[in-house]
C-alpha cells in the first residue's frame, strides 16, 4: 500500500493531491480540541480510509493504527491500540495492525518534559509549550509517559471514528442514530435486526464532519482496558521475522563498521594502515566521521567488521588520559562536602532539628557506578540520501525527532544538506534510554551521504556498544535524619552528587548549543525526596560531578541509585530506634493512604514478618515514581560461604487504571530481574580513561538459572494511568540490601553488592564480598 | 565451497569458509532470524540447530557446518505455519519483550526438549544459558514446562 501523503499538506492546499482525495477537513482547532491539538480530518486512499492521525480502517475490515510511540519491549504498541479498539468497538484481533507513524504530526507530541497530561486544563504558559512541543514534534518514547500522554487521545481517536461510522450506518439505513448500537466492527439497528460491518461504511463515513468531542465510554462499559489482552508484536517476534533495525535490508545496501575513541573525548590522530585497510575483502570506503571514530565501509557486515579490527588507529592524548574509576569515585565522594551544593527542596528548620540535643540523629553514605545499558541490539541505523537530495532512515530509536535531526547533522559533516528527511522507527531490541540517543544515527548519516543513493547500514560491535556507550552516572549521597522522641525523623536531609543527565544530553541532541545547567539537574535527585513519607523538615541538595564520560538517560534515571540509598537509609533509621521496618514505614505513611494500601499489600504477599531460616532474610522497600506507587518485598539467602542469592521478589503496583493488566505486570517482571542484576553485578570501571567492561563476559547479565521468583499484584486503582515502564527496577536494589541485612547483619551500602566467581561450570556465581572488604 | 542444508533447503556458498555462520545467514541466505548480540558466544542471540545441537552461530566458522542440517527460528514452524509447541507456548506465555534474544532462546528449548522432554528446573537452568536483558526469565521457566507438557 503506497504511503499517505502528508495529511498536512492536504489540510493546507485542501485539494485532491496525487490520487488522494481530501474528503472532510477540520476547520480551527479540530475534534482533538479535549487535547488541545489539532486534527486532521478523513482522508480517503484508495480502498483505506485514515480517520484521522491515528487510525485508517480498510473497506475489507481491516483496522492500521498508528502508535507514535516506540515498541521496544513494553508492550505500548498493544496498549494504544486497545485504547482505539476500546472505543472503536472492533474485536482486539488479528485484522488489527499497528504502526508507528512514518509522519510527524503535532498531536503526536510527548508533552513529558511540561510533566502534564495532554487534558490537562492549562494556562497560556503551558498551551504555548505545548505547541512548541507539537510543531517539532517531540515525540519519544520516555520517561513511562507512553499511556499517561495518549490515554486521552487514542480514545478519542476511536470514539471519533465510531462517531462518523455510526452516522454514514444511520444514513444507509434510513434510521436516527440513536437507534443504532455498534460491536465487533458493525454498526446494528437492533428493531429491524440489520447490521453494516465498518468496512462497507468507510467511505460514506469520511464524508461525516469529525465530532469536536466525541464521548468517551464510562469506566462501567469497558470490555478492554483492565483485561490481559495478548501482544500484537509477539507473533512475528516468535517466528524470527525481521522487524527489528538491524535486520533491514535495502537493495543496493552497504555496511558499515565503526571504531571510537577508546577514551571519550579523544580525536582521530592518524589511520596508519588506510590503504591496506581499503585493499581488504569488500571494502568500499574508510572514513574518519567528525574527527572522531573510523568507520570502514564495506559490502557486508562482517567485512567491514573484520576490517575495522586491523585498522591501526592513534588517538589524540587528552586531559582524562589517566582518569580511574578510583579518581571518579573520589570526586565524587567529595563533592558531598562541597559548600554550595543547589538546593532542590526545603521544608521547615532542617538545620535547627540537627541541632536539637535530644535528637538521636543517624547518617550513613551510599555510593553507586556508572552503567551501560548493554541493550540486546546493539547499536545501529540505516541512511539513504537519495539522489534528489531528499534523506531516509531507518533506525531502532526512542527519538524520532532527535533522529531526524541526527539524519541531518551526519549528512551536513559530510557536505550534504538533505532536503527532507523521512524517519522509520523499527522495533527496538531494547533501549533502556540509549536509544534516545542518536549518535549512531550521526554516523550512519554521515556515510550515507559519502554513498548518495546507496543505503548505509552502520551497525556497531558488542564492544563498541558496552564500552563506547552513554552511561548512567555513578552517584553518591550522604543522607542523614534526626529521630525525635517517637523514633521517627524530625529532620531529613539528602545530599547527592552524581554527574548531571541532562547537562550532558541536551548538549549532545539539542541544536544552537542549547543545554541544561550542570546544576539542579532533576533527575540527579530522583527518588531523594521521600514526599510521600511524614518528616516534620527536609531538605535535598545536588551537586554536580563533571567526568569525561557522556551521561544519558538510563532506565529509571536517578530512581535506579536514589531510591536504593533513600530505602535503605529507612531500614538503617528503623533499626536504629529498634523498630520492624514494616511497621516504622507505615508510621510514616500514615497520611498516604494510596502508599499504605500498596505497602500493606506486599507485605500480606510475603507474609511479612514470618519466621525465616538462619542465613535468609526479607527486605521491603517502597517508591512513588512516574505516576505509580510500587512496593516490593525481596528474599535472599546467604550460604556460609558467603553466596548470595535473591530467591523471590514479590512486587505490589498502584499504577491507576492500568490498560493491560499481563503487559504491566510483565514490566514489573522484567524491571525486577533488570534490577537484581543492577544491584548485584552490574559496573563500568575505568583505566587510563578508557572504559574496560566490553562484552558480557565483563559486564555479565544475569542468566534464567539466577533469576528471582517473581510475585506481582496489581491494585486496582481508579485513577488515571500512570507508568509501568520503569517502576519494577525502582525499589529491588533497596529490598534486596535490606534482605541482606536482615539475613546477615551486614549493611551494604554501595552497589554492585556481589562478587563474582564463575563455577566449574562457567556459570556466574554471586558471592557478599568478605566483611573485611565491605563497603558498608 | 561449503553445502549444507538450511531449514530443509540445500544452501552452497562459495565465499570464505571462516565466515561465521550467523553473517552467512544474516548476509548471504537472507535468513535475519538469528541475531547477532555479542560475537563472542555469551548471550545466545544467535543461536541455531546443526544437526538438532544448539548451536552458537556468531562463532562457528560456516566451513565446520559442511552438510550439516541447520534450522533456524525461521524453521520452527510448520511448513504451513502452524507453530513449534515451543513457539505456542512463548505466546501462551507471552514471553517475549522486546523479543530480539528470544530467537535464540526458542532454539536452545526446543533442542533442550528434543533430548529431554520432561527437564526439571534444575536441567533448564544447566542448559538454557542464553541473556534476556529484559528479565523475561520468569516466563522462559514457564513456557518450556507448558511446552513440555504439550509435547508429552
Amino acid at each position: 500500500m503506497p504511503r499517505l501523503l502528508s495529511r498536512r499538506a492536504l489540510l493546507l492546499t485542501g485539494g485532491a493531491l496525487g490520487g488522494t482525495a481530501l474528503v472532510a477537513a477540520v476547520a480551527g482547532t479540530g475534534y482533538l480540541a479535549s487535547v488541545d491539538m489539532d486534527g486532521p480530518g478523513a482522508v480517503v486512499d484508495g480502498e483505506r480510509v485514515a480517520f484521522n492521525a491515528f487510525l485508517a480502517i480498510h473497506r475489507d475490515g481491516g483496522v492500521v493504527i498508528q502508535a507514535p510511540r516506540t515498541e521496544m519491549g513494553q508492550g505500548i504498541h498493544t496498549g494504544l491500540a486497545m485504547l482505539v479498539a476500546e472505543e472503536l468497538d472492533i474485536p482486539f484481533d488479528a485484522r488489527i495492525r499497528v504502526e508507528h507513524p512514518v509522519e510527524q504530526l503535532p498531536v503526536y507530541a510527548n508533552f513529558a518534559p511540561l510533566n502534564i497530561r495532554p487534558e490537562d486544563p492549562t494556562g497560556p504558559v503551558l498551551w504555548a509549550a505545548k505547541r512548541v512541543l507539537g510543531a517539532l514534534p517531540m515525540m519519544n518514547t520516555a520517561g513511562s509517559r507512553s499511556i499517561i500522554g495518549l490515554w486521552v487521545p487514542m480514545r478519542v481517536a476511536g470514539a471519533a471514528a465510531r462517531h462518523m461510522l455510526v452516522a454514514a450506518g444511520a444514513a444507509r439505513l434510513g434510521v436516527p442514530v440513536g437507534e443504532l448500537t455498534t460491536a465487533d466492527g458493525y454498526v446494528t439497528h437492533a428493531p429491524s435486526g440489520r447490521g453494516i460491518a465498518y468496512g462497507e461504511l468507510v467511505r460514506d463515513a469520511a464524508l461525516v464532519p469529525p465530532p469536536r468531542d466525541p464521548p468517551l465510554k464510562p469506566a462501567s462499559a469497558w470490555r478492554l482496558i483492565g483485561t490481559p489482552q495478548k501482544r500484537v508484536d509477539l507473533p512475528a517476534k516468535v517466528r524470527g521475522a525481521p522487524v527489528f533495525g538491524m535486520d533491514v535490508v535495502l537493495p543496493d545496501m552497504l555496511h558499515a563498521a565503526i571504531r571510537q575513541a577508546p577514551v571519550s573525548g579523544a580525536s582521530v590522530a592518524r589511520l596508519a594502515n588506510e590503504a591496506t585497510i581499503r585493499a581488504l575483502p569488500g571494502v568500499v570506503d574508510v572514513a574518519v566521521i567528525d574527527g572522531r571514530s573510523v568507520a570502514v565501509v564495506a559490502q557486508s557486515w562482517w567485512q567491514a567488521e573484520a576490517a575495522a579490527w586491523r585498522a591501526e588507529i592513534a588517538w589524540s592524548r587528552t586531559e582524562a588520559d589517566q582518569v580511574t574509576t578510583a579518581k571518579l569515585a573520589r570526586d565524587c565522594r567529595q563533592a558531598l562536602d562541597a559548600r554550595d551544593p543547589h538546593l532542590h527542596l526545603r521544608e521547615g528548620d532542617v538545620d535547627a532539628a540537627f541541632a536539637a540535643p535530644a535528637a538521636r540523629i543517624v547518617t550513613a553514605d551510599y555510593a553507586a557506578p556508572f552503567l551501560a545499558h548493554a541493550c540486546m541490539e546493539p547499536m545501529n541505523a540505516t541512511v539513504l540520501i537519495h539522489a534528489d537530495g531528499t534523506a531516509e532512515a531507518w533506525c531502532p530509536t526512542q527519538s524520532p525527532l532527535t533522529m531526524r535531526w541526527g539524519v541531518g547533522r551526519g549528512a551536513r559533516l559530510a557536505g550534504v544538506e538533505p532536503t527532507s528527511v523521512t524517519c522509520h522507527v523499527t522495533m527496538n531490541g531494547g533501549a533502556f534510554g540509549r536509544r534516545s540517543e542518536v549518535d549512531v544515527v550521526v554516523q550512519a548519516a554521515f556515510l550515507a551521504a559519502r554513498h548518495p543513493g546507496r543505503p548505509v547500514k552502520l551497525l556497531w560491535s558488542r564492544q563498541e556498544d558496552i564500552a563506547r556507550g552513554i552511561f548512567r552516572s555513578q552517584a553518591a549521597a550522604r543522607l542523614r535524619a534526626a529521630l525525635g522522641s517517637d523514633g521517627l525523623p524530625i529532620a531529613y536531609d539528602a545530599m547527592v552528587a552524581a554527574q548531571a543527565m541532562m547537562h550532558s544530553a541536551s548538549r549532545r541532541n539539542l541544536p544552537y548549543g542549547l543545554g541544561a545547567s550542570p546544576h539542579g539537574d532533576r533527575f540527579s535527585v530522583e527518588g531523594l525526596d521521600k514526599r510521600h513519607y511524614r518528616f516534620a523538615s527536609r531538605r535535598v541538595r545536588s551537586r554536580h560531578v563533571p567526568s569525561h564520560l557522556p551521561i544519558g538517560a538510563w532506565r529509571s534515571n536517578g530512581f535506579s541509585f536514589g531510591t536504593f540509598f533513600t530505602e535503605s537509609f529507612l531500614d538503617e533509621c528503623a533499626a536504629t530506634v529498634g523498630e520492624d521496618a514494616l511497621a516504622y514505614r507505615r508510621r510514616l505513611l500514615r497520611d498516604s493512604p494510596r502508599h499504605l494500601a500498596v505497602l500493606d499489600r506486599v507485605a500480606a504477599m510475603a507474609g511479612w514478618g514470618a519466621p525465616m531460616a538462619p542465613g535468609r532474610g526479607r527486605g521491603i522497600a517502597i517508591e512513588e515514581c512516574y505516576e505509580s506507587v510500587v512496593a516490593q518485598v525481596a528474599e535472599v539467602t546467604v550460604a556460609p560461604d558467603g553466596e548470595l542469592t535473591v530467591d523471590r521478589v514479590f512486587c505490589a503496583l498502584d499504577a491507576g487504571i492500568v490498560v493491560n493488566p499481563d503487559s504491566v505486570a510483565a514490566q514489573m517482571e522484567g524491571g525486577i530481574q533488570f534490577g537484581v542484576t543492577t544491584a548485584l553485578m552490574s559496573r563500568i570501571t575505568l583505566d587510563a580513561g578508557e572504559v574496560r567492561e566490553t562484552n558480557f563476559h565483563d559486564f555479565p547479565m544475569q542468566r534464567l538459572a539466577d533469576a528471582p521468583e517473581v510475585v506481582v499484584e496489581i491494585l486496582r486503582s481508579e485513577l488515571p494511568p500512570g507508568g509501568a515502564g520503569e517502576p519494577g527496577i525502582v525499589p529491588v536494589a533497596a529490598a534486596v540490601a535490606n534482605a541482606i541485612h536482615a539475613a546477615t547483619g551486614r549493611r551494604l551500602r554501595a552497589m554492585p553488592f556481589a562478587v563474582l566467581e564463575p563455577d566449574r561450570d562457567g556459570r556466574l556465581r554471586t558471592f557478599l564480598p568478605p566483611a573485611t572488604q565491605a563497603r558498608g | 565451497m561449503v553445502s549444507f542444508t538450511v531449514n530443509n533447503r540445500v544452501v552452497t556458498f562459495s565465499g570464505s569458509d571462516d565466515k561465521p555462520l550467523l553473517w552467512v545467514l544474516r548476509e548471504d541466505l537472507g535468513l535475519l532470524g538469528a541475531k547477532y548480540g555479542c560475537g563472542i558466544a555469551q548471550c545466545g542471540a544467535c543461536r541455531v540447530l546443526v544437526d538438532g545441537e544448539s548451536t552458537p552461530s556468531c562463532v562457528t566458522p560456516v566451513g565446520a557446518v559442511a552438510g550439516a542440517r541447520i534450522v533456524t527460528v525461521e524453521g520452527l514452524a510448520e511448513p504451513d505455519g502452524t507453530l513449534s509447541p515451543v513457539q505456542q507456548a512463548w505466546i501462551d506465555e507471552q514471553v517475549p519483550q522486546c523479543g530480539f534474544c528470544q530467537p535464540g532462546f526458542l532454539v536452545a528449548v526446543t533442542a533442550l526438549l528434543d533430548r529431554n522432554p520432561n527437564p526439571s528446573d534444575a536441567e533448564i537452568n544447566a542448559v538454557i544459558t542464553n541473556i534476556c536483558r529484559c528479565g523475561t526469565y520468569p516466563r522462559i521457566r514457564r513456557a518450556i514446562h507448558r511446552a513440555a507438557a504439550a509435547q508429552g
